[in-house]
C-alpha cells in the first residue's frame, strides 16, 4: 500500500457510519453490493511488552578472582620494574656508556608494551561493538523497530567500510536504507545482501579445518599429535573467522574471543549433542561405513565443525534472523564422503 | 541586543541555574520545553504525558514504564509561586466527559509531575529510590513568536513585516492596512490616534492571516494575536512603518521615535522576561508542529510555518551537556520533533508525514545537531481521536479512518453535526517531501501543477476526542495514543534509567 505506485489520484471521501450504503464487517472477505461501501475495522493485537534484555541476562557478579590477579599481576609488574632498575643501576656502576644503551632498551620496551596494550584495548573494544551492535540489531528484528535498524546497520557499514570486496553489498544495503521499509526486514535484507557471501567464506574455512582435522587424526601416529592438531586447527579457525567477519582480535581479544565460544558451545552442545551427533556416531550411518581409525577422524573433524559453527555466531556481527544460520548437518555429509574417499585411497596406496 | 543587557540577562541565568543546580542535588528536576505554535496541541500533549504517566497507561516504548520499573508518578506544588498551576483536572474532563479539545491557552501555566521509579543500575539503585521531578510549562503559542524579536531592532522588524506583507500571498489581507501605512508619516509629529488606528490595523491583518483558509503561521508579535493582561497598553500599541533601509536615526517627537520607543518597551517588559522565565533554562525540548492544518491550507502555509519554525528555533541554545557547564549554563540536550496529529492518517502515511516534518525543521535540526545535542522526528498523536479500517467502495480498496468530526466540519459539501461518525479517507501524502517545497520556492515550475493537483487530493478534518471505555468498576482507561510512548522515552527515558 505503500509503495510508489499507488492508485493517483484517489480523492478525499467520507463515508457517515448511519448511512443505509454503509455497512459495518468484521469479515474482511466480503466484497460490496454495487454502489455500497463496506468498513472493515482494523484491529491491530497490542500485546504485552516484554520485559528489557536486562532482566534475563545474569549479572556479572562481584568477583574475588578478578582482585586476586589483578594483586598478582601488580606484584609480578612491580617485580619487573624493580629488576629493571636495579639492572640499569649496576650497568651505570660498570661504565656509563653500558648504562645509558641499557636506559634505551628499556625504553625501548616500554614502548613496546605501550603499542601492545593499546592494539590489545583497540581489539577488544572492537569485540565489544560487534558483540553489541549484534545485541542490538537482534532487538530491532525482534521489535521491528526501523529506527534502531538503520542506526545498527549504519554502524555495520562502517564496520565493513574499508572492506573492498563487500562494496556491492554495501551499496545494494545502503539503497535499501533510504526507502521505507520494516526494521526486521531491514535486518533480513543485510543479512541477504552484505553478509551472504561472509557466510558462504566462513563456511569454507570451518569445512577446511573440519577435514584437515579428519586427515590429521586419521594419519597421525600417536593421540597427543590429534590432540595439538585439533587445538591448533580450532584457534586457528577461530581467528581466522574473526578476522573475516571484522574482529581483528589482540592476543587479549583472542582470548576471550575463544571463551566466547567455549561458553557457547556448552550452551548448545549439549543439545546439539543429543540428536545428530549421536544417531550419526553410535547408529551404524558412520561406523559401518569406515574403518575405526577414519571414524575417529570424522569424530574429530565434527567436533571442529561444531566449534567453527559456535565461533560463526560468536563473530558474526548481526544475528541470524532469517535462517539458523550452518548447522552439524551440514558439515556432516561433505566431511563422511571426503574421509570415504580418503578411506579407499589408503588402502591402495598401503 | 545591546551588549550591556546580554551581559545583564547573562548573569541572571548563570545565578538561577546555579540555584537549581543546588536544588537539584537532593531530587533532580528536569525541565521539558514544550514548544509550538498556536494550535500545535500543546495542552493536549501536556494532558495525555501527565495522564498517562500518572494513571499508568500503555506505554510499551517508554522502557522505565514497561520494564515495570517506574513505581509511580503524582503531580507536586510546582517550584514558583506567581506562575498559576496548569489545570491538568480540567483539561482531563473537559477531554474524558465532555469530549472536546481544551480551549486556546490564554496564559503562561506550569505543573510539575515527580516521577518515583528504581534505577536499573545497580550502583544507583544502592543510592536510594530514584525521583525525578519533572517541570512543564503551558502556554499561547502565538507568543512563540515574539522570541525571534529579541535580536531584532524596530528598523529590521519593521522592514521584515512590511516585506511580508508585500508578498503575493498576503497583500490582499494586508491591503487595509498597507493604505493606512501609505498615508502615514514616519517623520510626522507624534499622535496616539494615528498609533491606534495603525495598531488596530495591523492586528485586523495579523489576525485575517491566522484564519484556517490562509492557515500562515509568521506573524509576529505574538502578543498583538493573544494580548494576554496588557492589552491596551502602549507597549502593545505600535506597528511597523514604512522606513526607508538608509534612513538616519529617528528625531524625537516624531511618530516613528514614539513606534521604535514601544517596540523596545515591548520587548523589554513582555519578550525578555518570557524568555528568561520559561525558555532560558530547558533540559529538553519537544517542537509540536501541526503539519497538516498548514497542508490544508497549501503551499504558502508550508513555507511559512518553515520561516516560523526556523526562526523562533533560533532562539533556543542546543549543545551537548556536560556535568561542569550544566551548573552554569543549561543546554537543551536533546530535541524531539513530533508532528502532531497524526491520528487524522492512516497508518501507512506516518511515514511520509515523518518525511515533510524533516524537511520543514531542516535547518533546525541541523544546528541542533552540530551543537551536539541529539535530535530526533516522529508523528504523533498525543491523544488518538480515530480508530483505522479499510473501506472498499467501488472496487477500491481505501485505508480510511473512523471518528466523529468536530461539528462544523465539512467535506465535499457536506456538513457534519459533531453526532456522526464517519469512516474517512484523507487523501494520499506524496511520496516525495520535496514536491510540497519545490512548488513552493518555484525552483522548477513543471512541478506546480503536480502539487497544485495533489493538494486537491488532501483534505484533513478535525475529529472529537475519543469515546473512552470503562471498566466494569466504572474507571475510565487511559487516553489512547500513538507514539507517545516513543516522545517520552526519547525525552526523559534516559534520566530515568
Amino acid at each position: 500500500m505503500t509503495g510508489p505506485n499507488k492508485p493517483s489520484g484517489r480523492k478525499p471521501t467520507a463515508f457517515r457510519l448511519d448511512d443505509t450504503k454503509v455497512r459495518m464487517t468484521d469479515d474482511e472477505t466480503r466484497i460490496p453490493v454495487a454502489d455500497e461501501a463496506l468498513v472493515t475495522q482494523a484491529f491491530y493485537d497490542e500485546d504485552e511488552p516484554r520485559l528489557p534484555r536486562a532482566a534475563s541476562t545474569p549479572k556479572a557478579g562481584f568477583s574475588f578472582g578478578k582482585w586476586l590477579m589483578i594483586g598478582l599481576s601488580g606484584l609480578v609488574s612491580l617485580a619487573i620494574g624493580l629488576a629493571v632498575d636495579s639492572l640499569i643501576r649496576d650497568l651505570f656502576a660498570r661504565t656509563d656508556w653500558l648504562g645509558w644503551f641499557g636506559v634505551a632498551l628499556a625504553a625501548l620496551a616500554a614502548l613496546g608494551l605501550l603499542g601492545l596494550v593499546i592494539r590489545e584495548i583497540a581489539g577488544l573494544m572492537r569485540l565489544n561493538r560487534i558483540d553489541h551492535l549484534r545485541d542490538r540489531l537482534q532487538t530491532a528484528a525482534d521489535e521491528d523497530d526501523s529506527k534502531a535498524a538503520t542506526a545498527g546497520l549504519k554502524e555495520l557499514l562502517t564496520l565493513y567500510r574499508d572492506r573492498p570486496e563487500t562494496a556491492q553489498g554495501r551499496k545494494v544495503l545502503a539503497g535499501h536504507m533510504r526507502e521505507v521499509i520494516d526494521g526486521s526486514d531491514l535486518v533480513k535484507l543485510a543479512e541477504r545482501d552484505l553478509l551472504a557471501p561472509l557466510d558462504l567464506e566462513a563456511r569454507r574455512i570451518v569445512m577446511n579445518s573440519a577435514k584437515r582435522v579428519s586427515i590429521v587424526t586419521a594419519v597421525s601416529p600417536r593421540a597427543l599429535v590429534d590432540l595439538l592438531a585439533v587445538l591448533f586447527e580450532n584457534l586457528r579457525t577461530i581467528r581466522r573467522l574473526s578476522a573475516l567477519y571484522g574482529g581483528r582480535p589482540g592476543t587479549l581479544g583472542f582470548l576471550r574471543l575463544a571463551r566466547h565460544v567455549l561458553t557457547h558451545l556448552a550452551v548448545t552442545g549439549g543439545m546439539a549433542a543429543g540428536d545428530s551427533l549421536a544417531s550419526q556416531v553410535l547408529g551404524h550411518g558412520l561406523a559401518a561405513r569406515l574403518s575405526a581409525r577414519l571414524g575417529e577422524g570424522v569424530v574429530n573433524g565434527l567436533l571442529t565443525a561444531r566449534i567453527g559453527i559456535a565461533a560463526i555466531s560468536v563473530c558474526r556481527p548481526a544475528p541470524f534472523v532469517s535462517g539458523n544460520g550452518p548447522t552439524i548437518s551440514d558439515f556432516m555429509g561433505e566431511l563422511v564422503a571426503s574421509s570415504e574417499k580418503a578411506d579407499k585411497i589408503e588402502p591402495n596406496s598401503k | 541586543m545591546n551588549p550591556l543587557t546580554t551581559l545583564k540577562e547573562e548573569t541572571r541565568l548563570t545565578l538561577a541555574n546555579l540555584a537549581d543546580a543546588a536544588s537539584d542535588l537532593t531530587v533532580p528536576s528536569l525541565r521539558l520545553g514544550v514548544t509550538g505554535l498556536a494550535r500545535a496541541g500543546k495542552t493536549v500533549f501536556l494532558t495525555a504525558m501527565v495522564h498517562n504517566l500518572v494513571h499508568g497507561g500503555r506505554l510499551p516504548v517508554f522502557s522505565a514504564a514497561a520494564g515495570h520499573r517506574m513505581t509511580g508518578a503524582r503531580l507536586q506544588p510546582q517550584p514558583d509561586d506567581a506562575v498559576p498551576r496548569f489545570d491538568y483536572e480540567a483539561h482531563v474532563r473537559a477531554l474524558v466527559n465532555d469530549r472536546v479539545w481544551p480551549a486556546s491557552t490564554r496564559q503562561v501555566s506550569e505543573l510539575r509531575l515527580t516521577i518515583d521509579y528504581e534505577s536499573a543500575s545497580y550502583f544507583y539503585r544502592k543510592l536510594g529510590p530514584g525521583r525525578l521531578h519533572v517541570d512543564l510549562i503551558d502556554y499561547p503559542g502565538e507568543w512563540l513568536l515574539d522570541l525571534p524579536l529579541l535580536n531584532k531592532d524596530y528598523a529590521t522588524f519593521s522592514a521584515d513585516a512590511l516585506s511580508r506583507a508585500r508578498a503575493k500571498n498576503r497583500s490582499q489581507i494586508a491591503a487595509p492596512f498597507m493604505e493606512a501605512i501609505s498615508r502615514t508619516n514616519p517623520d510626522g509629529e507624534e499622535s496616539e490616534p494615528a498609533a491606534q488606528e495603525l495598531a488596530t490595523r495591523f492586528k485586523i491583518y495579523l489576525a485575517a492571516c491566522r484564519a484556517d483558509t490562509h492557515a500562515l503561521s509568521m506573524l509576529p508579535p505574538g502578543r498583538f494575536l493573544m494580548p494576554g493582561d496588557l492589552d491596551g497598553s502602549p507597549a502593545l500599541t505600535f506597528a511597523p512603518l514604512d522606513i526607508p533601509a538608509d534612513a538616519a536615526p529617528a528625531r524625537t517627537g516624531t511618530l516613528r521615535a514614539m513606534m521604535e520607543r514601544r517596540y523596545e518597551a515591548y520587548k523589554t517588559h513582555v519578550v525578555r522576561p518570557f524568555f528568561r522565565n520559561h525558555f532560558a533554562r530547558l533540559d529538553r525540548q519537544i517542537v509540536l508542529v501541526d503539519v497538516l492544518h498548514a497542508l490544508n491550507a497549501g503551499s504558502d502555509a508550508i513555507a511559512d510555518l518553515e520561516i516560523a519554525l526556523s526562526e523562533v528555533l533560533g532562539a533556543f541554545r542546543p549543545g551537548k551537556r556536560s556535568w561542569l557547564s550544566s551548573i552554569l549554563t543549561r543546554r537543551i540536550d536533546r530535541i524531539l520533533f513530533a508532528a502532531t496529529k497524526a491520528d487524522h492518517l492512516h497508518r501507512t502515511d506516518h511515514d511520509r508525514l515523518e518525511a515533510i516534518l524533516k524537511r520543514l525543521v531542516a535547518r533546525a535540526e541541523e544546528r541542533a545537531r552540530f551543537r551536539g545535542a541529539e535530535v530526533d522526528v516522529l508523528a504523533m498523536a498525543a491523544v488518538r481521536a480515530t480508530r483505522e479500517a479499510t473501506v472498499k467502495h467501488r472496487g477500491e480498496e481505501l485505508p480510511a479512518i473512523l471518528g466523529t468530526p468536530l461539528p462544523g466540519e465539512r467535506l465535499n459539501g457536506d456538513a457534519y453535526d459533531g453526532n456522526s461518525e464517519i469512516a474517512m479517507f484523507p487523501g494520499d501524502l506524496p511520496a516525495n517531501p520535496e514536491s510540497i517545497f519545490a512548488s513552493v520556492e518555484s525552483v522548477c515550475e513543471e512541478t506546480r501543477p503536480s502539487f497544485q493537483s495533489a493538494q486537491a487530493d488532501l483534505q484533513f478534518l478535525r475529529f472529537r476526542p475519543p469515546e473512552l471505555d470503562r471498566t466494569a468498576e466504572g474507571l475510565t482507561l487511559s487516553l489512547p495514543h500513538i507514539r507517545l510512548d516513543r516522545a517520552l522515552e526519547f525525552l526523559i527515558g534516559d534520566r530515568l534509567a
